[in-house]
């Protein structure tokens, strides 16, 4: 009888772990446990005791009796050190500052881990202020499952948000986000390197070759290229289309996307100059599987004359972390035109894509949206952006001028001063998210020779359908 | 205790918590995929039904084809090549006594104990055609260029090498246990009737093994399926799918191409291929078991 005591105590005591085990969703959570490469943010004055149990979930913010405030930011930028997590860090700590009820928790990612765990919130509840991108393979998604909180259009006219900057952050004309930056396609290049070796900015895709052959001729890398990832060599391609149709380049987009039909002799064309580059030897060996931070480290520390990457990281020109006799000589030159192509000098691959919008289902929303307009005020984001040399805002930004501007930002300014018209969201992501993974695939295969042309321009075409 | 064991009720109550978590982490996911399977669902908003659409989609997907014939060509790289240098290996150790034999049972173990993500950026390492260790030894040798460990044509080899140098410490320990665990009167009396080492090992240590092996090829096949966190860190299946696995695949399609009614298909399909490959391992070495026993 004893035994079967015992035996029935051990059983129920199992059962009951067991049974812990699966519970316990309603037990608030510590910040860290959703904090991977995050981290927290609390304000000077013992924030750090109301984080303790401040999230359940994705309704992760709460108003406490007192009338304190969390406000869970959900981030793509892990680096708070340099560039735009910088930005972003500088601007909550000091609306904590200022709002000394306000504690705000960043949890940052990088894009490819944030974009998935993005969708794991949306299923589950959203952190309540949150990173976006104004394009279709991202956002078209997103809304319609109506994850995303409408914001008042009328309250950013004094912003000076630059005009069509907004457009794709709309949704049958009500506006869910706002954007953060305006993006170029550019080619960094050493300008000592060049100059040293009597090099010059080439004007036209064939001067570009013959740069790329003399380059390699003295045991350089021409041009460093994230190919490892997919979409920078999409982007690449975008800058091409531009020279070769000009103005045409988002209508034949966006009917190529449309009808999954890609053979418009324009996208052939490009992609047949992005081929005949690679061929060329014009990027790394091994490009197309080397990542962001290997391709980057070979540009700065000086195994590549020039890098291909876009105005977000003009902000290089300041990172300590690069050699200052690097750093100081890092210029940005666009796309040369193409043999009668349609698209002149000043004609740029340029969008306005990384943004943040507010949660439809946050707890706090009046709150988040106070911080979002925080944020975006104009000696907010485009002020601390411009200082600290992350390329340009949405916003107009010609308040800030210190004087004071690296070479390369005065560089990158000039470039969308003088565009003549701007392409607007790159090829891979005009479409369905589907079409964005196969673009970011198959582009590898047709640049590296393995995939022809024709089978390239089927297979994401086949994507779109 | 006999009679604690005959009781009904402390059967089922000693059986529940198990009972438990098969249905709910494994029977009740598996039902989900199978409903997803059949739907549009993108991982947000609403699902629709769409009958077979998904699974016509998945027979002309030359990705996820892919992603199999490289699934197999794993498992016949850890049966191969893997499996015979960890019984050897195992064998060898065995003989080497003394303090020998656990300074190298750690040394051939240490991979296995090595972080995936720390395993995998080592190797892009060693791998990258401008700094990486192979590409100096290959210059050193007097090789001009730069060799592309990670092209699209050898990029599939270059990630083999590393699963089944991975993999090696594991299968490696499991077959010395084996043999720690065949009676030395055995290797005695072989060694009393002149038997050397190599007629001992093939008479006498792999017969013996059998079962070990047995077990052994089990989870390298089910392991050479499942693959994905050194292939995702490593090259993330590129360059254009040429190193894509199946579960990869699958993170790809549901997580990043919002394709999560896809995503399930593809689960689908592999659990099946999964279970036939277990069905069939325990057939195949059931077969023999009987027929010895004949």
């Amino acid at each position: 009888m004893k035994k079967k005591w015992i035996a029935s105590l051990l059983t129920a005591a199992m059962t009951a772990s067991l049974l812990t085990g699966c519970g316990g969703s309603e037990t608030p959570s510590t910040a860290t446990d959703t904090q991977d490469t995050a981290q927290t943010a609390e304000t000077d004055n013992g924030g750090a005791e109301e984080e303790s149990g401040a999230s359940d979930e994705g309704a992760a913010a709460e108003e406490s009796a007192g009338g304190d405030v969390t406000i869970k930011l959900f981030s793509n930028l892990p680096d708070r050190k340099n560039g735009q997590g910088l930005v972003e860090q500088m601007i909550i700590d000091e609306y904590m500052a200022a709002n000394p009820n306000v504690s705000i928790e960043v949890e940052a990612l990088d894009e490819e881990a944030y974009k998935t765990k993005f969708k794991a919130y949306a299923m589950d509840g959203m952190p309540d202020v949150v990173s976006i991108w104004g394009q279709p393979s991202f956002l078209d998604e997103v809304l319609d499952a109506g994850v995303l909180a409408e914001l008042n259009e009328d309250d950013y006219v004094d912003y000076g948000f630059i005009p069509g900057s907004l457009d794709g952050f709309k949704k049958d004309e009500k506006l869910y986000g706002l954007p953060r930056n305006t993006d170029i396609m550019l080619f960094y290049y050493n300008q000592k390197m060049f100059d040293d070796n009597g090099w010059k900015v080439p004007a036209t895709t064939d001067e570009l070759l013959s740069l790329c052959e003399d380059i390699q001729a003295a045991g350089i890398t021409p041009v460093a290229m994230d190919g490892g990832d997919g979409w920078p060599m999409a982007c690449f391609l975008t800058d091409i289309m531009v020279k070769v149709a000009g103005i045409n380049y988002a209508d034949i987009v966006s009917n190529a996307v449309a009808t999954g039909d890609f053979t418009a002799p324009e996208i052939k064309q490009a992609t047949q100059i992005l081929v005949s580059f690679a061929d060329a030897g014009m990027f790394q060996v091994g490009y197309d599987s080397q990542d962001y931070g290997t391709t980057m480290n070979l540009f700065t520390n000086g195994q590549a004359a020039m890098y291909c990457m876009g105005s977000w990281d003009a902000s290089m020109a300041l990172n300590e972390d690069i050699a200052p006799e690097i750093r100081d000589n890092i210029r940005a030159f666009t796309m040369p035109t193409v043999d009668g192509g349609k698209g002149g000098a000043n004609d740029i691959a340029a969008w306005n894509g990384g943004g943040y919008a507010v949660s439809a289902n946050s707890a706090v929303k009046d709150e988040a949206v106070k911080f979002l307009n925080y944020m975006y005020q104009p000696d907010k984001l485009s002020k601390y952006g411009w200082e600290n040399g992350v390329g340009m805002s949405a916003q107009d930004q010609t308040a800030y001028l210190t004087g004071n501007e690296t070479e390369l930002q005065k560089q990158i300014m000039d470039i969308l001063k003088n565009a003549t018209s701007v392409s607007g969201t790159p090829i891979n992501d005009c479409g369905p998210s589907a079409f964005k993974t196969a673009i970011e695939s198959e582009i590898q295969g047709v640049s590296n020779g393995s995939t022809s042309v024709d089978d390239f321009l089927a297979a994401i075409g086949a994507a779109c359908k | 205790m006999k009679k604690l064991y005959s009781n009904k009720p402390i059967i089922f109550s000693l059986v529940l918590p198990g009972l438990l978590v098969f249905l709910f982490a494994v029977l009740a996911p598996i039902c989900l995929s199978v409903y997803y399977g059949f739907t549009d669902y993108t991982g947000m908003g609403e699902a629709h039904l769409v009958g077979f659409k998904n699974y016509a989609t998945l027979i002309h997907d030359s990705a996820f084809g892919r992603s199999l014939r490289n699934s197999l060509l794993l498992a016949i790289g850890f049966i191969c090549i893997q499996h015979p240098l960890a019984i050897l290996v195992a064998a060898v150790l065995d003989k080497l006594q003394g303090k020998a034999e656990g300074v190298f049972r750690c040394i051939y173990f240490i991979p296995n104990v090595i972080s995936v993500a720390v395993i995998a950026y080592l190797w892009k390492f060693i791998y990258n055609p401008d700094f990486g260790l192979l590409n100096n030894i290959a210059k050193a040798f007097g090789h001009p260029g730069k060799i592309n460990w990670l092209s699209q044509q050898n990029a599939i080899w270059s990630v083999l090498i590393v699963l089944i140098w991975h993999g090696f410490g594991w299968g490696m320990l499991i077959y010395y246990t084996g043999i720690k665990n065949i009676d030395p009167v055995l290797y005695e009396a072989a060694s009393i009737d002149g038997a050397n080492w190599w007629t001992t090992f093939f008479k006498i240590t792999l017969p013996l093994m059998k079962p070990v092996i047995q077990i052994n090829v089990t989870m390298a096949i089910i392991s050479a399926l499942k693959q994905m966190e050194t292939v995702y860190l490593l090259t993330n299946g590129g360059p254009n799918n040429s190193t894509q696995f199946a579960a990869n695949y699958l993170y790809q399609q549901a997580f990043k191409a919002f394709k999560y009614g896809y995503g399930n298909a593809i689960g689908v399909v592999f659990i099946i291929i999964c279970v036939l490959a277990t069905v069939a391992l325990n057939t195949i070495f059931r077969d023999k078991q009987e027929q010895r026993e004949k």
